[in-house]
């Protein structure tokens, strides 16, 4: 196992090179190769009516006039080493892994980043916890009581929760127990740290939103591998040996069906840790999903590299923790 | 033009000028507490003080659906920031804190008095009030003002901010960079010669000086509190508020300035004992918040979003809590000079005639959007006078035989083609675009459509002559707020030949009239106002002549006052109401 491990981390991080070596080309090689020239790549981070003198210290600042395979070396090197930057006065340390300094706020991108990543973490964890119950529990009963009333019902909401966008459904309940009935007021992200009750309740609607949206698939994935393995040969046999139903059920057939699902949750979670942009916006929490809307709305190359990075690194991780989990629910992939 | 979003002006109806003229002339109101009302009506904050009170305590909220270009009042250049920083900096002049034009005057701030012009509007002085302290209790010197005006010179720390000191002082402005990078040096065109005494030495004569030493770039910086692109985080207050928290892109929160007194800025109040400022919050989510009250502010105060404006328009109620003041902004097109065949004026005149004007103004927002305009410059801009060349308000469907007869003359009588230039992300601009596409094609004018996205608009594409020049775009969209409400301060980046640049660039029509730059020229050497408005006139009058825009229409913004929020006036300079006076009950 540990092997494993070992063998998956090295490849994650020839994936991440490979992921930074992408990213930079399509924002600093293609639009060169577009016809983009530097300096009018600099007029978008200075004011207007600039001087010429201004655009070209921004550009030097930026390092913009330096030969791409420079300022890759810079990039990646800061994410090794770190870097100093030249913020006036005094210059501002970047510790590693440095992931650049912003063209927009003159800040260092990673610590902007850090600060954002509990946010997103608290509602991506928070919503899968509540998907994955409600998920579960609903796809199994569903195929448990295939063709009653509970089954069609649950999958019908299941089909309006798939269909229903979030920036619909998070707009609507901030109407709703917001404004019209306040009984989650001005929801805002508060740290866990400094009031768990309104770190909780401040996230109750996004939760619910996030969670809807994946639990309806869920519930769908869950109630068709439950019909599939529920007819299996070994869950007959599993019976004919006088096991318990709940044991049936729950060690012979939701644990074959979950295997498809926790592949699922693996990417899923990982791309939520990334940003969980439309409900981050919706709501306004400042997460890495609203960071990266600002950085794609200021044209900010290095936060976007940043942001890109990251989300790259939760989903390989995610991914490797999945497969790990693999061989604890099917022990077929121990052998 | 577009980074700067809303700079501006608030301009009013032409009813509202009507009254607002006697106020024009009644000086530098200090106070915003006269003549006000408390009863909700619609447009009650334009001409008036809504709600007028000098009760203190509270909290003001502000919320903004991005974030301000920096909170260091040396980098910013978004008018919402201009009007929000004179809480926290006092720049050596700012506008009068009065209803109406009243507020388009600049007024002294930091300074005793206006500039002391001399050596032909060369040389300007500014003598500093007395006991202005920082917060922590420092007095404040003329050589804070020289060290704040000095830093703004690092573009590559403060990039934001506009860029008067470097292209007017005399001097080594040219090639000086800095404090932070030229340790030992100086900028010798500003000088202290004592503590409370600061000159200006400019290279021509510019006679609007006092309006650029009204960006808060002159409001002091002690130096050795200066953190440069960390200065943001904790501005060293000499207004009636200071910083006492900063998240960046999250939230910031003011509180009352200790060390304030309020002789010293006239135009400000010390009132809400806190005002909190929440970073990039939903836009539609802001006009919801602030229709249940939850917020008193929508900070980049360029009005509502379309889902809050149906609601508020339709609801009695709501609408006598709003305000819709023409904000002196413009939204137009620009006709490019050089890209055949409008190099040809009767070409770029049957441009102007044959826009349909009413559907323009439809695309832009409607009658709660933007009236219909006619002229180069807004009604907001000192020295202007309506007038309708291109017949835009006699007969706003377009005149079409008068546009058939131009294209005669321009040798094109069954039309031409061209292609019209926009920003794809801005939907007004693309329904605009698509409503002149139409009106051009029913004189045979065969129109392209165009568009890039906002963020490489200036830089890339519409600003980039070789770019406007190799792809026919003649016709390109555009919006523009002014730097300050004079003639000089809203058009010479579009219109003088000397602000063609050859990327970002602003006078994208490529406009080079020598009649129009010497009058810019001339405008600033004249040694009074009256002289001023005449040359802005005739400028204005020049280019319509010259038919290097197309106007569309002068912007308006619906803006909405939470019940509570005292003291609120739409402050014409800013567009927007004046943050400077709001208090709370």
């Amino acid at each position: 196992m540990i092997v494993f491990i070992i063998r998956r981390l090295i490849a994650t991080v020839f994936l991440l090179i490979i992921v930074s070596m992408v990213t930079f080309a399509i924002f600093f090689l293609l639009p060169k190769l577009g016809g983009q020239t530097t300096y009018g790549l600099a007029t978008q981070y200075v004011g207007r009516n600039p001087t010429r003198s201004a655009v070209l210290q921004i550009e030097q600042q930026l390092g913009l006039n330096n030969p791409i395979y420079v300022q890759y070396w810079h990039y990646l090197s800061a994410i090794v080493a770190g870097e100093h930057y030249n913020a006036g006065a005094q210059s501002v340390y970047c510790p590693p892994p440095c992931f650049g300094y912003s063209f927009k706020s003159q800040q260092p991108v990673w610590p902007q980043m850090v600060s954002d990543i509990p946010v997103t973490a608290s509602l991506a964890l928070g919503a899968a916890v509540l998907w994955l119950a409600a998920g579960i529990t609903i796809g199994v009963i569903s195929a448990l009581r295939r063709g009653t009333i509970f089954d069609r019902a649950s999958m019908g909401a299941a089909l309006a929760g798939v269909s229903l966008p979030i920036f619909f459904t998070g707009l609507v309940s901030l109407e709703l127990f917001s404004y019209k009935w306040p009984i989650f007021p001005n929801v805002q992200y508060v740290a866990i740290t400094a009031n768990p009750l309104l770190w909780a309740k401040n996230l109750v609607l996004p939760w619910i939103c996030l969670a809807f949206l994946y639990a309806a698939l869920y519930a769908r994935l869950t109630r068709a591998g439950m019909l599939e393995t529920m007819s299996e040969d070994y869950i007959r046999t599993a019976r004919a040996k006088g096991l318990p139903e709940r044991t049936v059920i729950i060690k012979h057939g939701l644990r074959a069906a979950l295997t498809p699902i926790l592949t699922i949750f693996g990417l899923d979670l990982g791309l939520l840790l990334g940003g969980a942009i439309i409900t981050e916006v919706t709501f306004s929490l400042h997460g890495l999903g609203l960071f990266t809307i600002e950085a794609i709305q200021n044209q900010d190359f290095p936060e976007i590299m940043g942001v890109v990075m990251l989300a790259a690194f939760f989903i390989v991780i995610a991914n490797m923790i999945v497969d790990i989990l693999y061989s604890v629910v099917d022990p077929r992939v121990r052998h | 033009m577009k980074r700067r979003k809303i700079m501006g002006l608030a301009a009013f109806g032409a009813a509202g000028a009507l009254v607002l003229a006697a106020c024009g002339g009644g000086g530098s109101s200090s106070s915003s507490t006269g003549g006000g009302g408390t009863s909700p009506s619609f447009g009650a904050a334009v001409n008036s003080v809504f709600n007028p009170s000098s009760h203190k305590g509270g909290t003001i909220i502000f919320d903004h659906s991005s974030a301000p270009d920096s909170t260091d009042a040396g980098n910013t250049y978004y008018a919402s920031n201009l009007n929000f920083t004179r809480l926290y900096a006092t720049p050596l002049t700012t506008y009068a804190s009065c209803p109406g034009t009243c507020g388009e005057q600049v007024v002294p701030a930091l300074a005793t008095s206006l500039g002391v012009a001399s050596d032909g509007n060369r040389t300007w002085t500014y003598h500093l009030k007395s006991g202005v302290k920082f917060e922590d209790g420092t007095p404040v010197t003329s050589a804070d003002v020289k060290y704040a005006v000095e830093r703004t010179f690092d573009r590559a720390v403060l990039s934001n901010g506009p860029s008067y000191f470097a292209s007017l002082l005399a001097g080594n402005a040219a090639s000086y960079k800095g404090p932070f990078k030229d340790k030992t040096g100086n900028l010798t065109s500003v000088t202290t010669p004592d503590p409370s005494t600061v000159v200006f030495q400019l290279k021509q004569p510019f006679g609007d000086f006092d309006f650029v030493v009204a960006f808060p770039q002159t409001a002091p910086v002690p130096p050795a509190k200066d953190t440069g692109a960390n200065y943001q985080n904790h501005p060293i207050s000499t207004g009636p508020y200071m910083f006492q928290s900063y998240q960046l892109n999250k939230q910031y929160t003011l509180v009352p300035n200790p060390q304030w007194n309020p002789s010293w800025d006239p135009q400000v109040k010390q009132l809400p004992s806190k005002i909190i400022v929440n970073l990039n919050v939903n836009a539609p989510d802001i006009d919801n918040r602030l229709l249940a009250g939850d917020i008193q502010v929508d900070f980049p105060g360029s009005g509502v979003q379309a889902a809050a404006r149906a609601r508020i328009l339709s609801s009695p109620s709501l609408k006598a809590q709003s305000d819709d003041p023409v904000n002196g902004f413009m939204w137009f097109y620009y006709l490019n000079t050089k890209v055949p065949p409008l190099n040809n004026v009767h070409c770029r005149k049957a441009v102007e005639y044959a826009a349909n004007k009413t559907n323009l103004q439809t695309a832009y927002g409607g009658p709660y959007g933007g009236n219909i305009a006619s002229t180069a410059m807004p009604p907001t801009i000192l020295g202007y006078q309506s007038f309708d060349l291109y017949h835009a308000l006699s007969t706003p469907g377009g005149d079409i035989a008068a546009a058939k007869q131009e294209l005669t003359l321009c040798g094109h009588p069954n039309g031409f083609t061209t292609n019209i230039a926009y920003r794809s992300d801005r939907p007004r601009e693309v329904s605009s675009s698509t409503a002149l596409q139409a009106a051009l094609s029913a004189v045979g004018i065969k129109a392209g459509l165009k568009s890039s996205t906002s963020a490489t608009y200036f830089g890339n594409f519409a600003g980039v002559p070789t770019y406007v020049h190799s792809h026919d775009l003649g016709i390109l969209a555009g919006g523009w707020g002014p730097d300050w409400p004079g003639g000089y301060g809203w058009g010479w980046a579009l219109f003088d030949s000397a602000s063609i640049v050859s990327a970002g660039n602003t006078n994208i029509g490529e406009l080079h009239d020598p009649l129009v730059d010497n009058w810019f020229t001339a405008l600033e050497a004249a040694s009074s106002q009256a002289q001023r408005n005449t040359f802005t006139n005739q400028i204005d009058m020049q280019v319509m002549k010259d038919a290097v825009m197309l106007p569309a229409v002068y912007s308006k913004a619906l803006l909405y006052r939470p019940s509570g929020l005292t003291n609120v006036n739409v402050n014409s300079y800013y567009g927007m109401y004046n943050y400077g006076v709001l208090g709370t009950k």
